[in-house]
């Protein structure tokens, strides 16, 4: 129905082993998770490698382990155990919602966290067909150099989509990555970059190892997906908010909206709540931020007037089911 | 390359970067696994790999190696399986397109889960599209078929 | 009557679908197979300059390409309007209209060669909406080549401006439907074998296989005794698979010419460029009623977008306005349709061929009347249903289960109750229709039967029905092994229906226009009471009693008084074949002369009996963010007799998922570039298992004097009034009227607002 074009496949069985391929193959070269967008992007000629190096057979990057007050969850763990993990739903609950919001459960059992991280943004005009494309004339992320979404512009705008991002965000988790030069770890607030046609800060030679999310007492975390379907549907708005709080008081409000463009934004508003008491946080207001502060492009479906709007309700209702303001 | 599909291992002549379906369709006969769209989004082609429902057309042959792959031609060996069964006195399928896949998501639920209810049931088969019927009696006969399984009656 | 018909049970061919054996047209592979690929046109409307397919030829792995000039004679599947060819020849008049094919020895190769075809196109200016079509004429898609009309339709029947001037009440409104697809999951596909003794087979995804029989012959200039038409079951039509196809006369031509088997299977993406889903309408409706709530007049103004081609658009034109007029409407009647054409995928018929939308913007409108005028919408239909055995437009009634219907859906939702009680949010809806059962219209003039089946009967006590209709999962074969079964005494597995093939089977004119259980099943009875009768008289010789002793009993054939000296079935058969020869029989259906109005295009519509619906809907509407949640619907369906009850709630069901579908998810939108807006299933939104509520399937039966055992249909009419149902269900919950289809949540949230603002 729809080919794939021709590749080579690897599969290595340790990271050293997928580093050198990656290294020995050069640009040419693709990491594989899930494979479950990476493959219908091939099958739309997005992209075009000729080696394709999948990490399902190294087992150091599939696991979630507890180590001391940090949750540490392998890249390569799919999404359904993300999911499912007793830890995960009861220390970053956001985490376990927005991993089961992912696709439908068949996407969830083959997808992977690292391949979710590292999933490319998404637009209406770049998620199609190659005979598309062409028809449309391409566009400035893939072979072409117009922007279909804003007129005349310059910077990619595609919408981040990946569901667990908000998540890891106002979870506050830190991204292990290894690459030629060794291993390195950011926090995942400097992994995500404004630039539409590559979004992350990952070079073509990294591979995303693994997640660290802080553990922390007293801590709660809800997440909020907007979608039309109640599966398989990629985020049209993408929320999800932290809570941390001590004798009934907030410690600190994060609040982290994606879905919009390129990179996920952290709302300022929600510094707002500190030092409040949990039925004193002006959940309204906030919302209301929230709302001004994100603007929706037309870059996926849905009206972004209406995105927009959904950012108030989302935002309310995350805070509600903190047991954030008036009840 | 070898693939192991319905508990036999076969030898079969394909590329390890073919689409897991097209190997299943092709070279090893296997039909009964559909397409629909070919990117992942109505689970005509969902088949288990290693116990768990995944599209077929978003798994390269090269990934199955070494797992254990069911399709639809391998739940029942002679008698219908109690949900092949329960799809048919249930009226669990119209045209039958979407059925095979339908069926894998369920036995992947039954497998895991001996009495799911209507959520649980809904929740697992979300990734398989069916334009026919609305889905009430796809639920019917997959909460059917638990109980016929748990040796309740039929 | 031998305990079958009436009963739930169970579809025989279900055992082999649930194992996966059964062979879709896509499962199908000959040996030595080649798979083409369409070129599709990237511009709305444009010429071809030149056409270039050396460099695609050349590739190792190409067999064969094709070009509009291979295959110049056009066709469609109405005879009045061919306006189609195989692949453009001259102009591409939508965006994926096939320009070249390519043959190849895999699906890949075959692909990689579409884009070696070099095309030189001379941009011409699109129409991609009815606005253009109508205001700009020169652009010329119209037959004439002078304006962009496919086809207008005038008819009034009384004197509607003067009922309207006397009307106490006149509710106006303007109504919006953009468009839907069918999305059957299986894609349209179809395979050809050229043999070398001259005979063409083709094996399609088709709910036609004679029309695409008589087309083929025409396109291909091949006599019509060398071309078999084979339809393997299919995973799924709804509408979309009725008219003879380009991509089916290039796999045949592909074959002819390369000698080898050829076979295409079209990609998601293309399923929404052949399209022929629900047609975008404009409609503008007027209605006047009296204080008592009696409706005075109907005045209707529709405009159509057809896409691209003809298809089906004479019919949907006329269908747009000749079905309302059941089963509440007025006396005085005036509609005005204009199907223009416009540069997009091609429209026809969808489940509810062309009423569907009209239904939506007249049931709204009859719900404003009823809150108007306070009265209870179920009231205000029941004031209005039409008295008699014929409608204002000449329709004639022979059985009619409306007021039940209406009586059904009330009680099951218990509306007096619960109807405007259920608080701020939460509300009930009322809607109803009529549907054809089977068009007495035979879509090319002639005066042969319009379905048939041959009964082969076997001294083993078996029964073959040579049937053919087509099998599209609706279950059609299992109606006639019932019906067979039933009248013999025997057991459903002693009965095997083969379907739709044409060297095998009697001509039936195709699965749609829900004519199926009414035509077909008419047919299968007349040949089974012939078997029937010649296995009575062989028994009641036996037994030496009257024929009219004799009953069929399960399994056995029997004589009153002598039941202890009851003979089975096969015995009686073989008695059968001693006394009477080889036992067999021939049934058909011709619907009866006369049908319909005696004024032009009084015909198209009328049909020899009538389904009626009702629809309840309750609905949640979210007002923070504009989600409506259909909770649950009742659907009261008049299908007449139900010969299989489980296959016409499954019907009935079905309908309510796809209506509900297209009042809330559903769109097929084309841009203002002619592109569509997203051809594949994540853009185009089909509900999951978590996104449908429940439904109630009611079955009202009225035993028609002309169906099969009183039979009519099913398959069709109950999505009409779904639809509309929920959109009154809105009102009621939230207070918001929504005239444009689908009610997402940005529109209804929007509607809140400006209702808040008020």
């Amino acid at each position: 129905m729809l080919p794939l074009p021709s590749f080579a496949l690897y599969a290595p069985t340790t990271l050293d082993d997928a580093l050198a391929l990656l290294r020995d193959h050069g640009p040419d070269t693709t990491l594989i998770a899930g494979g479950t967008d990476l493959l219908p992007n091939m099958k739309h000629g997005l992209l075009a490698p000729r080696h394709l190096v999948s990490l399902a057979q190294i087992p150091a990057l599939r696991g979630v382990w507890v180590e001391g007050d940090v949750l540490r969850l392998g890249a390569m763990t799919n999404l359904e155990t993300v999911a499912a993990h007793e830890v995960v739903l009861t220390r970053a609950a956001a985490l376990a919602e927005a991993a089961l919001s992912v696709g439908g459960p068949h996407h969830r059992r083959m997808g992977t966290l690292g391949g979710n991280l590292c999933l490319d943004t998404r637009c209406r005009y770049f998620n199609q067909t190659y005979f598309w494309r062409e028809a449309l004339g391409f566009c400035l992320k893939k072979d072409g150099t117009k922007c279909h979404v804003v007129e005349g512009g310059q910077r990619c705008v595609a919408a981040a989509s990946n569901d667990t991002a908000a998540a890891l965000l106002a979870l506050e988790a830190t991204i292990e990555l290894v690459g030629p030069d060794g291993a390195r770890s950011l926090p995942i607030r400097d992994f995500y970059t404004a630039d539409g046609i590559a979004n992350t800060t990952r070079a073509p030679q990294e591979i995303v190892v693994a997640v660290r999310v802080p553990l922390r007492p007293a801590r709660a975390s809800v997440y909020e997906k907007l979608r039309r379907r109640a599966a398989i549907d990629f985020p049209m708005i993408s929320l999800a908010a932290r809570l941390d709080a001590e004798e009934g008081r907030v410690n600190a409000l994060e609040i982290a909206v994606s879905a919009l463009a390129a990179r996920p934004r952290m709302i300022r508003a929600a510094s707002q709540a500190q030092g409040k008491s949990l039925a004193e946080v002006p959940r309204a207001a906030i919302a209301e931020a929230a709302f001004k502060e994100c603007a929706p492009l037309p870059n996926i479906e849905g009206d972004p007037a209406w995105r927009k709007k959904l950012v108030r309700v989302l935002a309310d209702r995350a805070l509600r089911r903190l047991g954030l303001g008036p009840a | 390359m070898k693939l192991q599909v319905n508990g036999v291992m076969h030898e079969v002549e394909a590329s390890p970067t073919a689409r897991l379906l097209d190997v299943l369709r092709g070279p090893l006969g296997l039909t009964g696994t559909k397409e629909g769209c070919g990117e992942g989004e109505c689970g005509s082609c969902t088949i288990l790999l290693d116990g768990l429902p995944v599209n077929a057309c978003l798994v390269l042959a090269g990934q199955a190696e070494g797992a254990e792959i069911l399709t639809v031609e391998g739940l029942a060996a002679g008698q219908l399986a109690p949900l092949q069964q329960c799809f048919v006195d249930d009226g669990g399928a119209q045209c039958g397109i979407c059925t095979p896949g339908m069926l894998i998501a369920a036995e992947a639920l039954l497998r895991r889960n001996k009495a799911p209810d209507d959520a649980e049931i809904r929740e697992a088969i979300a990734g398989n599209i069916c334009r026919c019927t609305g889905y009430q009696r796809i639920v019917d006969a997959i909460k059917h078929a638990a109980v016929v399984r748990a040796g309740g009656a039929s | 009557m031998t305990g079958l018909v009436g009963k739930p049970g169970r579809r025989g061919d279900l055992v082999r679908r649930v194992r996966g054996e059964v062979c879709f047209t896509d499962d199908l592979r000959l040996p030595r197979m080649l798979f083409a690929k369409i070129l599709r046109s990237p511009h709305p409307h444009a010429r071809i300059v030149g056409l270039d397919a050396t460099k695609a030829l050349a590739l190792p792995g190409v067999v064969a390409v094709l070009t509009g000039k291979d295959l110049p004679v056009r066709f469609g599947i109405i005879p009045w309007t061919p306006d189609e060819h195989s692949l453009v020849v001259e102009k591409a008049r939508f965006v994926g209209d096939g320009v070249a094919a390519i043959a190849a020895l895999d699906e890949r190769t075959a692909a990689r060669a579409c884009e070696l075809v070099e095309v030189t196109w001379e941009v011409l200016p699109p129409v991609l909406d009815l606005d253009t079509a109508r205001d700009q004429p020169a652009i010329g898609l119209g037959a004439s080549g002078k304006d962009n009309v496919s086809k207008v339709v005038d008819l009034a029947f009384g004197d509607v401006d003067a009922a309207l001037r006397g009307s106490a009440l006149v509710v106006e409104g303007d109504y919006h439907f953009e468009g839907t697809a069918h999305a059957p999951i299986e894609t349209h596909c179809a395979l050809a074998r050229y043999d070398s003794d001259g005979l063409l087979t083709v094996w399609s995804t088709t709910q036609v296989p004679h029309y695409l029989h008589r087309e083929l012959s025409r396109v291909l200039q091949l006599s019509p005794a060398r071309i078999r038409v084979i339809q393997p079951p299919v995973g799924g039509a709804f509408g979309g698979k009725s008219e003879p196809f380009g991509h089916e006369m290039v796999v045949a031509k592909l074959a002819m010419v390369t000698g080898r088997p050829v076979k295409i299977l079209l990609t998601r993406e293309e399923e929404f460029y052949v399209h022929r889903g629900r047609h975008p309408m404009r409609m503008h409706f007027a209605v006047g009623a009296q204080r008592d709530g009696k409706l005075t007049a109907v005045d209707a103004k529709t405009d159509i977008d057809g896409g691209a081609y003809s298809s089906f658009g004479l019919v949907t034109t006329y269908y747009s306005g000749q079905l309302l007029t059941l089963p509440s409407f007025a006396p005085n009647y005036r509609f005005s349709s204009t199907r223009y054409f416009t540069t997009k995928p091609p429209c026809g018929p969808k489940r509810g061929h062309g009423s569907v939308q009209p239904r939506f913007a007249f049931e709204i409108t009859l719900d404003k009347i009823a809150v108007e005028l306070g009265l209870d919408p179920i009231e205000i239909r029941r004031t209005n249903a039409v008295p008699g055995n014929s409608t204002l437009n000449g329709m004639r009634i022979t059985s009619n289960g409306y007021l039940e219907c209406l009586a059904r859906v009330e009680a099951a939702s218990q509306w007096k109750e619960r109807r405007s009680k259920l608080g701020f949010g939460r509300g009930l809806g009322v809607a109803s229709s009529a549907y054809i059962s089977g068009t007495n219209y035979p879509i090319y003039p002639n005066e042969m039967p319009q379905s048939a089946v041959q009964l082969k009967v076997d001294r083993s006590g078996v029964v073959t029905v040579f049937n053919g209709a087509s099998e599209i999962g609706q279950g059609t074969d299992t109606l006639l092994a019932t019906i067979v079964a039933d009248e013999l005494g025997l057991d459903l597995g002693c009965v095997r229906v083969v379907s739709a093939d044409s060297d095998l089977c009697p001509v039936d004119l195709g699965a749609y226009s829900s004519r199926g259980t009414f035509m077909n099943g008419n047919a299968c009875l007349m040949a089974v009471r012939e078997v029937k009768h010649k296995l009575v008289t062989a028994v009641a010789e036996k037994l030496a009693v009257p024929p009219a002793d004799v009953f069929v009993t399960r399994g056995f054939l029997a004589a009153r008084g002598l039941e202890n000296q009851a003979i089975p079935v096969d015995e009686a058969i073989r008695l059968a074949e001693a006394r009477f020869g080889t036992l067999g029989a021939t049934g058909w259906y011709k619907s009866p002369p006369g049908l319909g109005g005696s004024y032009r295009g009084g015909t198209i519509g009328a049909s020899p009996a009538y389904s009626f619906t009702a629809h309840v809907a309750e609905v949640k509407v979210d007002v923070e963010t504009g989600f409506v949640e259909v909770v649950k619907v009742w659907c009261a369906h008049d299908c007449g007799k139900a010969i299989c009850p489980s296959l016409v709630e499954g019907q009935i069901e079905g309908s309510v998922y796809m209506g509900v579908a297209e009042a809330l998810l559903e769109e097929h939108l084309v841009d203002h570039r002619g592109l569509h807006a997203g051809p594949n299933f994540l853009d185009y939104r089909i509900p999951t298992s978590l996104d449908v509520g429940d439904v109630e399937a009611l079955i009202v039966e009225s035993i028609d004097p002309e169906g099969p055992l009183g039979a009519k249909e099913a398959g069709e009419g109950p999505l009409h009034s779904s639809i509309p149902a929920v959109a009154n269900a809105i009102f009621d919950a939230v207070g918001i009227r929504l005239d444009r289809l689908p009610f997402s949540p940005a529109r209804v949230l929007a509607a809140l607002e400006a209702k808040r603002s008020v």
